[in-house]
């Protein structure tokens, strides 16, 4: 193989007999990561890992977490089904069925709203899209397991008692 | 001819231009509008398309002015612009803004005005706005929300000089102003839909598309409408393989901007439970490689004794069953099927999009009885290809009990019940062929959806039951298929059935 | 029939070592990377709370590879894909046969060689059963049909190839110091001083050699910086890819069992085997007693020292989990407490006076104990260095064999045998 004409990096450098024999660097390079492994051993507590299910990090209250669909006075949704959400949607992971509302002042609203969970990237784009304050992703339950691809489907019952507390 | 300049560009137009149409084509786009529409009387009511004329003292409607030899017009000015930022304001002083429940939004007047010219904020501070009634079912179609219409008296024009039956009409005065139906009318003429087509804000909006998708989402596709053998030019309006409405698309030789609300309807067909959706072999589904083995057994590498071509079929697909069965052997009928009253606008009392393809090709058409005798008589194999022909009550009967009836069809009835097997075929909006309409035009339309369950396309399975016969040439593309189809019907180089016009193909002496 | 149950009990006493070094080396390897890497590694599974600081997890991997499901790819060659993991495995474990452990051990008056089969050729027992590991791994790569498997026995083959020269070449010069081809007498060799000081070890007599051994021996066992067959940032993971549940398992306690090998030959060519420096056999004889009681004090002493440290973070961290691994301190406490105590009792038989029978075999497993403490220390350095060095590219692998190893090997024999010659 040839190499010529291309740019000659640091191994082209002119190197002492000793350095290209390897061997001193490799030495430096064991002591580097025993002098790591000496320090974790006598000081575990001061290592950075966090224990996850025990300890938890605090995040910060703009964190997005898993969505909810806010709720007028009397419990329905307060979404109209105007889909701002899922058109602003990168994942394409909304999907809304609209009706007819029994009461004309409302006229529309969605007959299913579902989120995949799976698909979601969590950007917050449906938040801002909303005209209504509709979706909020301000739960901050990023702990969302399922054991079927199905049940992270999640659907509008579930998006409207999904309160700020509680877990999937 | 008149010649004048359109923002510091020297035109020339014929006498008695409208200076509206003048401006349009001197700026490639249209001047902002609510009320004019080219196919309508000038009314004059928006004054949205104002424009600064030298020598006028005022701001005048391009619409209601006609071009004048030396005249100097300004579409651009800044008084212009604030002339139609000023009106549209006014527009919103009562509007409801309430473009998320709307269907209309993504394609209003209003909205996309107001993008392009307004974009200020409102200065009024009064925020009680009149309330008018909402939601309004006026007729089985259409639904109206009167807070949200500008008054443009589009449909009010429509009504009373397209179809003249004069439903509509504007009752009150001022802020008061209402469109509406008079007590005890509906809207219920058969064109009712098109007041929806050129409503340019949310007021009048469909009933059967209501809520149903965000206009954005739709993808668009070319079609023709089955519905009649006018064969209005459509556009097919789909997303995620369903077909959610249908719009006139403009075509001045066949239906101009308008069609009528039963061809809107035809979209229902392709979605109806009464598809079939899969090969049967005896009423039982199988596969499509059992099914061509049984095509197989049934034909014994001869061509079927009869070919039954409905004028629901595409003209490609006719071409290939004159192919397969030979000329002598293939007729079209019942010629009584699908004959139901029309009117002098343009429904046509012949409900079927192609019956002037089966003349194109020679296809004889017979009336029920001789066709039920041609089917007694054929000792073989019978393929029918689309429609329904045993509808007819003689030709049932001939149907009855008959072996090896092979129905190439779209849709479950009394011909797919007696047939002993029946391969699946696309609608129109499923495949793209062509239908030739009652004045003889070819019109060429697109694939919209993607084909359900195992249904594939008629001229394929045609084309294999050609090579099942043993037949040459081999039509491996719809290309191939066309070719054969230019060649014996047209003179050399007439056609390139690929690019059809956008007005469809006229054959000389075509005209009926 | 003595003799086969002496072999029968030496086999399963090296199996069991080997065995047990493969769990105590999983661990060591997740442990110590994770340690190396600044996280904490393993801690999770436990029986009853108690976690050994993670020595768990390797004994419940094996559980949990034993009942996964095997996934075989559908267009394997089927004969060829079931026997690869066991061949390997088999010949992983067939090399200990000329490894002695120790010198010997008196029982009921025979005087029992520590070593399975102690072969006139051990040497070129172990260099030929070393090669044919690599049948086992490119039978792997190719039974499954696939290409990454086929390229990773494809490198495995280049690779053992190129190095399996070198390695020959390295003992060919132990071989000319200790003139002997029997493993039992180079380890045996290596109880001299040289000048009355310096152990006379391999690595002492043959530096270069040993240094080549070295780095051949990590090309044969296919550890980091030489793991081009499992690549798993090229070639996904190799050769064992498409392996799944217990031929997976074979697989990855193939590599382990081989680096107990290599270290093992480390241990016995190059650092004295089971000899004690400076103190031969009969030192250790004849001063038994003194050892014995040292031995027993130091043991005593730091446990003491040890169950101090869990009694101390026990109460640092009263409550910490709130479930049974609070235990954990108070339980190695009381066990290191319980090590101290029997070594104290121990002290208390007054092992001073232990007569020449038991001073013989206490020297036997103090020569055990020092075979399995080197042993130890050299499998660490693969796991040490696999956590430091990159990778290999493959030219490089290809350059350093060929061009650098194989003139510096045939240099070290020619230099050896002048000096040979010479004295």
């Amino acid at each position: 193989m040839s190499f010529e004409g291309l740019p000659r990096g640091s191994a082209a450098k002119k190197q002492s007999f000793l350095e290209r024999t390897y061997f001193p660097e490799i030495i430096r390079g064991l002591v580097v990561t025993m002098r790591h492994l000496v320090k974790n051993i006598l000081h575990t507590s001061e290592m950075p890992t966090m224990q996850y299910p025990e300890e938890k990090r605090v995040y910060g209250e703009r964190f997005r977490g898993r969505h909810r669909l806010m709720q007028r006075e009397d419990g329905s949704p307060r979404c109209v089904a105007c889909q701002m959400c899922s058109t602003a949607c990168p994942a394409d992971c909304i999907t809304i069925e609209a009706a007819e509302h029994p009461d004309p002042e409302i006229e529309k609203y969605p007959a299913s709203f579902q989120i995949d969970l799976l698909r979601c990237v969590y950007c917050g784009l449906c938040e801002e899209a909303c005209p209504c304050d509709a979706i909020r992703m301000d739960t901050g339950i990023y702990e969302i397991a399922a054991d079927s691809r199905s049940s992270f489907v999640v659907d509008k019952d579930f998006l409207l008692n999904n309160t700020t507390e509680g877990t999937l | 001819m008149a010649k004048l300049t359109i923002d510091d560009q020297e035109y020339e137009f014929p006498d008695g231009t409208s200076l509206f149409e003048a401006c349009r084509e001197a700026r490639g786009e249209a001047l902002p509008h609510f009320c004019y529409h080219p196919d309508l009387p000038v009314a004059g009511v928006c004054r949205l398309c104002q424009v600064e004329v030298e020598g006028m003292p005022k701001l005048t409607i391009a619409c209601n002015t006609t071009v004048r030899d030396g005249m100097v017009v300004h579409t651009r000015s800044e008084k212009v612009n604030k002339a139609v930022q000023q009106i549209l304001e006014l527009h919103l002083i009562n509007h409801p803004v309430d473009c998320p429940i709307c269907d209309q939004a993504g394609e209003c007047g209003l909205q996309n005005q107001y993008m392009q010219y307004g974009l200020y904020e409102s200065k009024v501070e009064i925020q009680a706005k009149v309330k008018k009634h909402k939601a309004k079912v006026i007729g089985p179609y259409v639904i109206l929300d009167m807070e949200r219409c500008v008054l443009c008296s589009r449909c009010v024009r429509f009504c009373n000089e397209v179809t003249g039956t004069g439903e509509l009409g504007i009752f009150n005065r001022g802020d008061r102003a209402e469109v509406d139906v008079a007590p005890g009318v509906e809207l219920d003429n058969n064109y009712s839909m098109n007041t929806v087509d050129i409503c340019p804000v949310g007021a009048l909006t469909s009933r059967d598309f209501r809520f149903a998708k965000r206009v954005w989402m739709l993808k668009s596709a070319q079609g023709v409408c089955p519905g009649c053998a006018t064969g209005c030019n459509v556009r097919i309006d789909h997303e995620a393989g369903r077909i959610y409405r249908l719009k006139p698309r403009y075509n001045p030789e066949v239906n101009g901007r308008w069609m009528c609300d039963r061809g809107r309807m035809t979209y229902k067909q392709v979605h109806s439970e009464r598809r079939l959706l899969t090969p049967l072999d005896g009423g039982k589904d199988v596969t499509w490689a059992a099914a061509r083995e049984q095509l197989a057994r049934m034909l014994e590498g001869k061509p079927p004794a009869l070919a039954v071509v409905s004028p629901h079929a595409s003209l490609e697909e006719m071409f290939l069953a004159v192919k397969l069965a030979g000329a002598e052997a293939t007729v079209s009928g019942p010629a009584n099927l699908d004959r139901e009253d029309g009117d002098d606008l343009l429904l046509d009392a012949d409900r079927t999009p192609n019956r002037r393809g089966l003349a194109t090709l020679g296809i004889p058409e017979l009336q029920s009885g001789a066709l039920a005798d041609r089917l007694r008589a054929a000792s073989g194999p019978v393929l029918v290809l689309g429609g329904d022909p045993a509808r007819d009550e003689a030709v049932a009967g001939a149907m009855e009990g008959r072996e090896g009836l092979i129905f190439v069809g779209d849709h479950d009835g009394p011909t797919a019940q007696a047939a002993q097997l029946v391969l699946p075929a696309a609608v129109w909006a499923e495949k793209a062929g062509v239908f030739v309409n009652r004045m003889g035009r070819w019109q060429g339309f697109q694939q919209a959806v993607a084909r359900p369950g195992a249904v594939r396309d008629g001229w394929r399975i045609l084309a294999e039951m050609l090579s099942l016969t043993g037949a040459a040439p081999a039509f491996e593309s719809l290309r191939a298929v066309r070719r054969g189809l230019t060649a014996k019907v047209l003179p050399e180089g007439e056609l390139d059935m690929d690019r059809m016009p956008e007005f469809g193909f006229m054959p000389a002496g075509g005209e009926r | 029939m003595t003799i086969v149950y002496e072999s029968l009990a030496k086999i399963g006493f090296m199996f069991a070592v080997i065995m047990g070094m493969v769990v105590v080396l999983i661990w060591m390897e997740r442990k110590g990377a994770a340690f190396i890497q600044d996280r904490t590694g393993p801690n999770r599974a436990s029986i009853a709370g108690i976690r050994l600081a993670g020595l768990i997890h390797p004994v419940a991997d094996v559980f949990k590879l034993l009942f996964k499901e095997d996934v075989a790819p559908a267009n394997r060659h089927r004969a060829l894909y079931n026997m690869a993991p066991w061949l390997v495995m088999t010949v992983a474990l067939s090399t200990y046969a000329v490894i002695p452990f120790g010198d010997f051990l008196t029982v009921a008056g025979r005087r029992i060689p520590l070593v399975v089969a102690n072969l006139d050729v051990g040497m070129l027992y172990i260099l030929a059963v070393a090669s044919l590991g690599t049948y086992g791994i490119v039978m792997a790569g190719w039974a499954a049909n696939n290409k990454f498997t086929f390229l990773g026995g494809m490198r495995a083959t280049a690779q053992m190839i190129s190095y399996e020269i070198n390695m020959g070449l390295a003992l060919l010069g132990l071989m000319l110091v200790f003139g002997s081809l029997r493993v039992t007498d180079i380890a045996a060799g290596q109880a001299d001083l040289i000048w009355g000081f310096l152990p006379k070890w391999g690595v002492v007599v043959q530096p270069v050699g040993f240094l080549l051994f070295l780095t051949t021996v990590y090309a044969e066992t296919n550890r980091n910086p030489f793991d081009l067959p499992e690549g798993e940032s090229e070639i996904v993971a190799g050769y064992h890819l498409e392996y799944s549940s217990l031929k997976f398992a074979l697989f990855f306690m193939a590599e382990y069992a081989h680096m107990v090998i290599g270290a093992a030959l480390i241990a016995t060519l190059y650092f004295g085997g089971y000899q004690v420096p400076w103190l031969p056999r009969p030192a250790l004889e004849e001063h038994a007693g003194l050892l014995l009681t040292l031995l027993l004090a130091g043991t005593a002493l730091v446990s003491v020292l040890i169950s101090v440290a869990f009694l101390r973070r026990a109460g640092r961290e009263r409550g910490k989990f709130g479930d049974a691994r609070d235990r954990e301190p108070g339980m190695g406490a009381g066990l290191w407490l319980i090590i101290a105590l029997a070594a104290l009792a121990g002290l208390l038989q007054n092992p001073w006076h232990i007569g020449p029978s038991g001073a013989e075999a206490f020297a036997s497993f103090i020569q055990i104990g020092a075979f399995l403490a080197k042993l130890v220390f050299f499998a660490w350095l693969f796991i040490w260095v696999r956590w430091t060095l990159p990778r290999f590219r493959y030219d490089q692998l290809m350059h350093v064999g060929w061009k650098i190893m194989l003139p510096l090997g045939v240099a070290n024999l020619l230099v050896t045998a002048l000096v040979m010659a010479l004295v």
